[in-house]
């Protein structure tokens, strides 16, 4: 009985977890690559070709399975941080604006749904 | 029987074609060209009206959807305090073009009238064939409204980051101008536009 009583509190308590978990949260791709274009990132960055910057999929290959990397992603593309060219000149990479400004949720997309490439 | 009164409209002729016989040749001339003084400013005046921001924005589908996209570019606030308002960048400076694009423009006012954008889904709906023909006319004039303000020449390799400056003088080389490359900097690119690859 008292098994039974700890396995759906168990059980209750990951349901819970999963409902209320951000992480579940699905990425929307559509409003990520409208921030990107937007934001002319498609003008040194592609999905899968090597541009000015590394391709999105490179990006999520070299974050796989860190922790940090969304923090690290979104320190990237919001604080002007400089960034390393291919012919080895470094320059501020742009600041992500949204509309309306300074909305964390749609910065956040972004960045999870490259790291989901 | 012949009609022996004659119409208006060739009464009104006539009457033009007759030298005038009470008033002076000084006196046709002042009216003349005080007249035209009058006309012309008149003209003049009220085609720079619509030139105004408050008269591009009196229309809600403007307003409600590319002015408020406009307020958070840099085109609307920036660190100089310069501001490019719709007509520095929709409507020629020079007064042919000028007078054609109004032209041209007015035909809007049909659309105006039959609604054709006057809901925020109608507008998204039909925002890539409007930036499609803006984009048009641009490249058309070569970016002529963007190149009041803006020059390759006056591009200063101190002054500006390393990469935009040598896509700018690459660009140049090439005889690009500004909307080959700069779309959607002071309203949202439409969702179906998609980047050109390299």
């Amino acid at each position: 009985m008292k098994r039974h009583i700890a396995r759906s509190t168990l059980l209750v308590a990951a349901t819970t977890l999963f409902v209320a978990s951000p992480l579940v949260q699905a990425v929307d791709a559509d409003a990520a690559k409208a921030l990107a274009k937007q934001n002319n990132c498609f003008k040194c960055h592609a999905i899968e070709k090597e541009k000015d910057g590394p391709a999105y999929k490179k990006v999520a290959e070299k974050y796989r399975g860190k922790a940090n990397a969304e923090a690290r992603l979104i320190e990237h593309i919001t604080s002007g941080e400089k960034a390393k060219f291919p012919d080895g000149h470094e320059e501020e990479h742009k600041i992500v604006k949204t509309s309306p400004p300074k909305d964390m949720d749609q910065i956040k997309n972004l960045v999870q749904w490259i790291l989901s490439l | 029987m012949q009609d022996e009164k004659p119409n208006a409209l060739k009464r009104c002729w006539s009457t033009l074609r007759k030298p005038s016989a009470k008033y002076s040749v000084l006196t046709l001339l002042i009216a003349g060209v005080f007249g035209g003084i009058i006309f012309w400013g008149g003209f003049n005046t009220g085609m720079e009206a619509t030139n105004t921001l408050s008269f591009c924005i009196s229309c809600h589908e403007m307003r409600d959807n590319v002015y408020q996209e406009y307020k958070e570019t840099i085109h609307y606030s920036n660190r100089t305090g310069v501001r490019a308002i719709c007509s520095d960048c929709h409507v020629p400076k020079d007064w042919t073009h000028k007078l054609i694009r109004k032209a041209k423009a007015s035909f809007e006012i049909w659309g105006k009238l039959t609604g054709v954008i006057d809901t925020r889904e109608k507008f998204e709906a039909n925002r890539m064939r409007l930036a499609t023909d803006e984009w048009e006319r641009m490249k058309a004039s070569g970016s002529r409204e963007c190149r009041n303000c803006h020059n390759f020449d006056a591009m200063s390799s101190e002054l500006q980051k390393q990469t935009p400056y040598k896509k700018h003088m690459k660009a140049k080389e090439e005889g690009k101008t500004c909307i080959d490359c700069h779309k959607g900097i002071a309203h949202h690119l439409p969702k179906e536009y998609e980047e050109p690859e390299d």
